[in-house]
């Protein structure tokens, strides 16, 4: 483990040192050209608009199709934007060109072909029109709506960085809470930790850069590889926790300590093969400007296997809860306790094994339910580091005892006589009793027993723990 | 236990390469920079154009060899008589709001891109014609008393046409 986490680190320095370097010199070739038309420069625009002109007067000599039955509206250019031959009576559509800041590629651009296979005359002024009247109706508050999920993203991920890195400190620190379970939360730990590091990154020296980005240099095309692949280990290690808790809980026959070898292939070494597919994939059929476009559907690539995965975490979930419930209820507890349980055993889980994603999958159509959407999705994976420390090194009982009992020597040491308040007693027994834990020395117990074959001391050591999920 | 992940392993790797056949598109890219020569048969702009190749060696490549793309794609969806709001083709997963969040962060902050688009582009009057020509109609800023109003009126005149090219030059 130590060895891997080097080399990312190693590799992740290499890769920033080098991106921070291309991206620190300036190019000061603003050339002062007079404007010659209407559009007062020459520049993005203009070259997106010629470059559309173009493309679209190559595909409508190249494609000289025939065959026409009924009437038909003959392609066209229209100023902006390149139409297909269109039978008669339809709507065409397309997305709005991206020619202009104020212009949404996400609204649309109609142009209607009448029943006589004319295209649409404007009542107004009898010419030729298409309608371009939705691309800029919308694209302030698209834009205030991109800078605040930006802003929450930053606060988000550096919240989450905060405490992370406070949650390694603890788990690195105290040898004590060094056993597997906390060995799978330090890896999961640290892939949070580079995923918020490359996605802070990736939002504000790349996406936010429009000179990199037009620039197009080989560095920005890695980090984004990087960036994709640090995403998938984020998410796989959600899966390595997954895999340990569903092993640990339901096929709990196995009490032998589980080889973490196959964790580490799992969690680092596995999402290299989406990351290299799709960093191959890109470069062949959708090579854009540091690869930064979501308009394409190689990005199942990445995220058709980390949805799988977080599928198998879902079935893994519903099946600890039902294990649960099922011991649980051999203890004859009462039933409102026992739903209770189950659910906070559930509310628990969800942030560390990533089920959110699987619960809101799919994006909504509308726009005011695709911005609500955006909102909670952001929140939700954003602030999930922050979450999963919290709830499990923070509010872990292994954790609060060690501090605790490091405190009390530190105050013996020293001769303090601080008395501790009712108050923090009482929270600290809430917080505890939050995430009851198995012991990190309980497996021990288990394979003594078993080497004992005391089935009746077995069965007492299954049921003493109540809520082994942190 | 290995089995276990022996199967993950396969369902991962399924799942990684069907999405990866399906969406193997040939984009093709032509980045071909093409000046108006028609409207820029001006002095200053033939000696801007001496020192700039007409025909650049980019311009020489094969343009139809699939092995690159732009973003700006040649296609049209169709509806019968009816508006439907379709979605871009991309990822629409609930993983995925990080990359469409940088994807629209650099297209609605692009600083180097005109700032509005031209009004008169837009209306009724705008896009969609075939050929160039002088307009039927001018839009004309017309005293009203206190204020001022936008009235459209002939531009039958000579006058006025004089006045649109000098007003064309100066553009």
């Amino acid at each position: 483990m130590t060895a891997s986490c080097w080399t990312i680190c190693l590799f992740l320095l290499g890769s920033v040192t080098e991106f921070i370097v291309l991206a620190s010199p300036e190019v000061n070739e603003s050339q002062q050209q007079h404007p010659q038309n209407v559009y007062h420069d020459i520049g993005v625009t203009r070259n997106k608009i010629v470059t559309a002109q173009f493309e679209c007067y190559q595909k409508i000599m190249k494609d000289n199709s025939q065959d026409r039955r009924g009437p038909v509206c003959n392609r066209t250019w229209d100023g902006w934007l390149c139409w297909d031959d269109t039978e008669a009576g339809i709507t065409s559509e397309q997305h709005c060109p991206d020619y202009f800041q104020d212009f949404d590629p996400t609204e649309m651009v109609t142009k209607i072909c009448t029943e006589s296979g004319q295209w649409f005359l404007h009542p107004e002024s009898n010419r030729t029109w298409t309608n371009f009247t939705r691309c800029n109706l919308h694209t302030t508050e698209g834009r205030r709506t991109a800078m605040n999920l930006f802003y929450l993203a930053l606060i988000g991920h550096g919240l989450s960085l905060t405490s992370l890195f406070i949650s390694l400190g603890i788990f690195f620190h105290f040898k004590s809470l060094s056993c597997q379970r906390i060995t799978l939360h330090k890896n999961l730990f640290f892939s949070f930790v580079l995923n918020s590091i490359i996605t802070i990154i990736w939002l504000t020296a790349v996406a936010n850069n429009q000179e990199l980005v037009q620039q197009n240099p080989i560095s920005c095309k890695i980090s984004q590889f990087i960036h994709l692949y640090i995403f998938g280990c984020n998410y796989f290690w959600m899966l390595c926790e997954g895999i340990y808790l569903h092993t640990l809980i339901v096929v709990a026959v196995f009490a032998e300590k589980q080889h973490l070898m196959w964790y580490y292939l799992l969690g680092w070494g596995f999402p290299l093969i989406p990351a290299t597919i799709h960093a191959v994939a890109r470069s062949y059929y959708y090579n854009d400007n540091c690869w930064i476009s979501s308009n394409t559907s190689l990005l199942y690539i990445i995220h058709g296997p980390i949805c799988a995965a977080m599928l198998v975490n879902l079935f893994f979930l519903l099946n600890i809860v039902r294990v649960l419930i099922t011991k649980l209820k051999v203890t004859h507890q009462a039933k409102s306790s026992l739903y209770m349980k189950a659910v906070r055993a559930t509310l628990i889980l969800v942030p560390l094994l990533g089920i959110q994603y699987v619960l809101l999958p799919y994006k909504p159509s509308g726009r005011v339910s695709a911005e609500i959407y955006d909102y909670i999705m952001h929140i939700l994976m954003h602030y999930q580091g922050l979450l999963v420390a919290t709830i499990f090194c923070f509010f872990n009982g292994e954790v609060q005892a060690v501090l605790r009992r490091h405190w009390n020597q530190y105050r013996i040491q020293f001769g303090s006589t601080i008395t501790q308040s009712d108050a923090l007693r009482s929270a600290s027994y809430t917080a505890s009793s939050i995430t009851e834990v198995q012991g990190c020395y309980s497996i021990d117990g288990h394979t003594e027993h078993l080497n004992g074959k005391n089935y009746h001391d077995f069965d007492n050591a299954i049921i003493k723990p109540e809520n082994p999920f942190a | 236990m290995q089995l276990i992940l022996q199967s993950i392993f396969c369902c991962c790797l399924l799942a990684a390469v069907a999405p990866g056949v399906d969406s193997a598109k040939h984009d093709l890219k032509r980045s071909v920079w093409l000046q108006r020569s028609k409207r820029d048969l001006s002095l200053p702009a033939l000696r801007a154009l001496e020192n700039r190749q007409f025909v650049r060696p980019d311009d020489v490549k094969d343009n139809l060899r699939p092995h690159s793309s732009t973003d700006i794609s040649i296609r049209a969806k169709r509806s019968k008589n009816s508006i439907n709001q379709s979605r871009r083709s991309g990822c629409s997963l609930g993983t995925c709001t990080v990359h469409v969040l940088a994807h629209r962060l650099h297209d609605l902050n692009n600083k180097l891109k005109i700032g509005n688009a031209p009004v008169d582009k837009i209306n009724p009057y705008g896009y969609g014609r075939r050929r160039r020509s002088v307009p039927e109609k001018v839009l004309r800023l017309r005293k009203d008393g206190s204020g001022m109003r936008m009235v459209w009126s002939s531009s039958n005149s000579q006058s006025w046409l004089h006045k649109l090219e000098a007003l064309l030059r100066r553009t």
